[in-house]
């Protein structure tokens, strides 16, 4: 009888510290694999070498998760871009799919189609470009607004230098949301430092995110200022383009050309000279987190909610956080920062596109 | 003769869109589950009804033997002074009301300028298509104008029958109406008289510019009125709304068998075409067809359409002479020389 009364005593002592244990250090989620669900990834456009690059991200999450259900890769025309993702909304709606991963073309224009798509229980995730915080249940941002900003002045600075010099921005559309915070983050950051005292911002020029109207503008920036030393352009079309112009007109060395870029695209400009520097984030990672994280909201294994914390297999542990860009927003922030240039060529470019990008010269985490 | 006069319509355009249309719902039944879902039905005119509402007035144009580039355009103006006039502190009919004056002016202007001063509606409404544009983009700006009162986004968001919104009741009416002044109002006869002829239509007492000027006008308000039903729709505006739109609206038009040199087409053809598009086009979203693909079959449509029946046509004239060599090589060995020509012609 005692023995008995010992175990029990032992026994409920056991579960609580077990259970004290849990409180204090959460067990994150895991995935289980073999769920059904049929998911759609919807980038902002077609023919973009970044989204296909998250496309394979998600494939292998898809893969690695053995989802007997669907991927579905789909994107409207850049011609069609807003009409086009409601209509795909709207039919994976009609499609009774289970989750819809979108880089959001409209920041508020999207959201009437995808509060109906959660209204019929169809997981919303938002990755590289969010919708309004009601329109989604969380966003994957792949970096900190506000350390692209930093990024972009630190490249500048190592190509102007201390005594600085004049240089200008590409961007993509006037309207294009991520571009335009990156823009003001980096003016931010130009301000907050004396540092970067001598570079002198002298225009913002639109490529549209078009080859040719960026290619024309990297010109254009060339003729209107003379005494121009660098193009940087925070969009992967808008620097190809521009290092191109640089290279066809013979300008490379005498005008330096950085900003966001893909690898794959950039080797060359690098290797010959036509681009100095360049930074961006792996958006095979992306694409391969959101496919995660979207398979855990919508198999049911988790809840969109601040401080969740959860595995996405090969690249770890990761929180859901508040957003602090955005009000009432949730974001999974991806991080960090890829810095490529000369030096590290031969790391990144000898890996081909079958290795992970390395983490050289990697920024530190922002918060 | 009588047994030609009765199959004579199978060689018309409606009959051939009809057919089109039928193949086209019959694979979408086949392709998809969910193409009777009555969601479904509301969206394959619901997702387009902007583009639906302006193909009705650009038949009448087209007809008409005129071109209106300017569509889009002034759909995107009317959207963003709506906009703009309720973020200024306006209630929102207001802003609705003086969008479709704008639209209407801008109407005016197209039609002053190809019809009184004689320059040509492509070349007018080419510089409207810019211009409009442009004004939208001085009023908005970078920004993006939201947080319409409830009872306006309703209207182009929620289903008033069912899933169907109001707007898909507001063309139908549409096309009602421009089904009966068309084709059987003195009105309707005008348009076609001049869109044939100008010259002749004019010494037969007809006033011409005043009925290209009253289109334009229309094709104005009609557009003003899609540009607020799209900001409706998407509870947001932005200045570059309904950009591009135009080209779908004419190749739907053209696609209903309206000339491009004006003078024929009817609303059910046009109808018709419209019901081939976006049915079309729902059964390849529904298969996840992408949208470059998308695009070109559509292209691949128009092309076919102009060309088949050329090819009938040709074939037509064609055949009986083919059959007539070839009875004439079969009859060569023969002492007998062919009886007769084969007549085919009736």
């Amino acid at each position: 009888m005692r023995k008995l009364q010992l175990l029990l005593v032992a026994l409920v002592l056991l579960t609580l510290t077990a259970g004290l244990v849990r409180a204090q250090d959460p067990e994150p989620i895991k995935a289980e694999p073999g769920v059904e669900l049929n998911m759609v990834l919807l980038p902002k456009t077609l023919g973009n070498a970044v989204f296909d690059e998250a496309h394979e991200g998600a494939i292998e999450a898809h893969e690695e998760l053995e989802n007997p259900g669907e991927l579905i890769f789909n994107a409207p025309t850049p011609d069609n871009a807003i009409p086009g993702q409601i209509e795909i909304i709207e039919a994976s709606i009609t499609q009774e799919v289970d989750a819809i991963m979108i880089s959001a073309n409209d920041y508020e224009q999207l959201v009437p189609s995808t509060t109906k798509a959660m209204e019929q229980d169809i997981t919303i995730v938002t990755w590289d470009s969010p919708v309004s915080p009601e329109g989604e249940e969380l966003f994957i941002a792949q970096v900190d607004f506000t350390e692209t900003g930093t990024v972009m002045a630190d490249m500048a600075l190592s190509i102007l230098g201390e005594d600085g010099g004049q240089f200008a921005i590409l961007s993509a559309t006037p309207d294009a949301s991520n571009q335009n915070a990156w823009i003001e983050a980096m003016q931010a950051a130009l301000e907050a430092d004396e540092k970067y005292a001598n570079l002198e911002l002298v225009d913002i020029v639109y490529g549209n995110d078009d080859p040719d109207d960026s290619y024309n503008e990297a010109l254009g920036l060339v003729d209107s200022y003379p005494d121009l030393e660098l193009i940087m352009a925070p969009t992967t079309v808008g620097i190809a383009a521009a290092a191109k112009a640089m290279q066809d007109e013979e300008l490379c060395g005498e005008v330096a050309v950085s900003g966001l870029g893909l690898p794959s695209e950039m080797q060359e400009f690098i290797e010959n000279g036509c681009a100095q520097e360049f930074a961006l984030w792996s958006f095979k990672d992306l694409g391969y987190l959101t496919y995660y994280v979207s398979y855990l909201l919508a198999s049911g294994a988790m809840e969109a909610e601040e401080g969740v914390v959860f595995e996405a297999g090969r690249m770890g542990t990761y929180t859901i956080e508040a957003d602090p860009n955005r009000e009432d927003g949730l974001r999974v922030l991806m991080g960090p920062f890829s810095v490529y240039n000369a030096d590290n060529l031969e790391e990144w470019a000898a890996g081909g596109d079958e290795e992970g990008e390395p983490e050289v010269e990697a920024t530190e985490e922002a918060n | 003769m009588q047994q030609s006069k009765r199959w004579a319509w199978l060689k018309s355009w409606e009959a051939l869109m009809f057919i089109i249309l039928c193949a086209v719902v019959v694979a979408n039944l086949r392709l998809s589950e969910h193409y009777l879902d009555l969601n479904n039905l509301a969206n394959i005119f619901h997702l387009s009804i902007e583009k639906s509402l302006v193909v009705l007035i650009m038949a009448f144009v087209i007809i008409n033997g005129e071109i209106d580039l300017s569509v889009a355009s002034v759909m995107g103006l009317s959207a963003t002074v709506l906009a703009e006039r309720y973020d200024a502190g306006w209630p929102i009919a207001a802003g609705f009301a003086l969008a479709l004056c704008v639209g209407i002016l801008c109407g005016l202007l197209n039609g002053l300028f190809s019809a009184y001063m004689g320059i040509p509606s492509l070349i007018v409404t080419l510089a409207g298509l810019i211009g409009y544009r442009g004004v939208a983009r001085i009023l908005l700006e970078d920004r993006s104008v939201g947080d319409f009162p409830s009872w306006f986004t309703s209207l182009g968001q929620d289903g008033i029958i069912g899933p169907f919104p109001l707007t898909i009741f507001v063309f139908i009416a549409l096309f009602i109406l421009g089904f009966v002044i068309l084709q059987y109002s003195v009105f309707g006869r005008y348009v076609y008289a001049i869109g044939n002829n100008r010259a002749a239509a004019e010494y037969a007492g007809i006033n011409a510019k005043q009925v290209k000027v009253t289109i334009f006008m229309a094709s104005g308000l009609i557009a003003a009125l899609a540009g607020a039903f799209y900001a409706a729709r998407l509870g947001n505006v932005r200045a570059n709304a309904a950009e591009g739109f135009e080209l779908d609206i004419i190749t739907i038009v053209l696609l209903g068998g309206v000339s491009i040199f004006g003078g024929t087409g009817t609303m059910i053809g046009v109808g018709l075409s419209l019901l081939v598009v976006l049915n079309l086009r729902n059964g390849m979203s529904l298969s996840n067809v992408d949208g470059n693909t998308q695009t070109s079959v559509i292209g691949l449509l128009l092309i076919l359409s102009v060309l088949v029946p050329n090819l009938i046509q040709l074939l037509q004239r064609l055949l009986p002479r083919l059959f007539s060599v070839i009875a004439g090589f079969m009859n060569k060995g023969g002492a007998t020389k062919p009886k007769s020509q084969v007549s085919v012609h009736q």
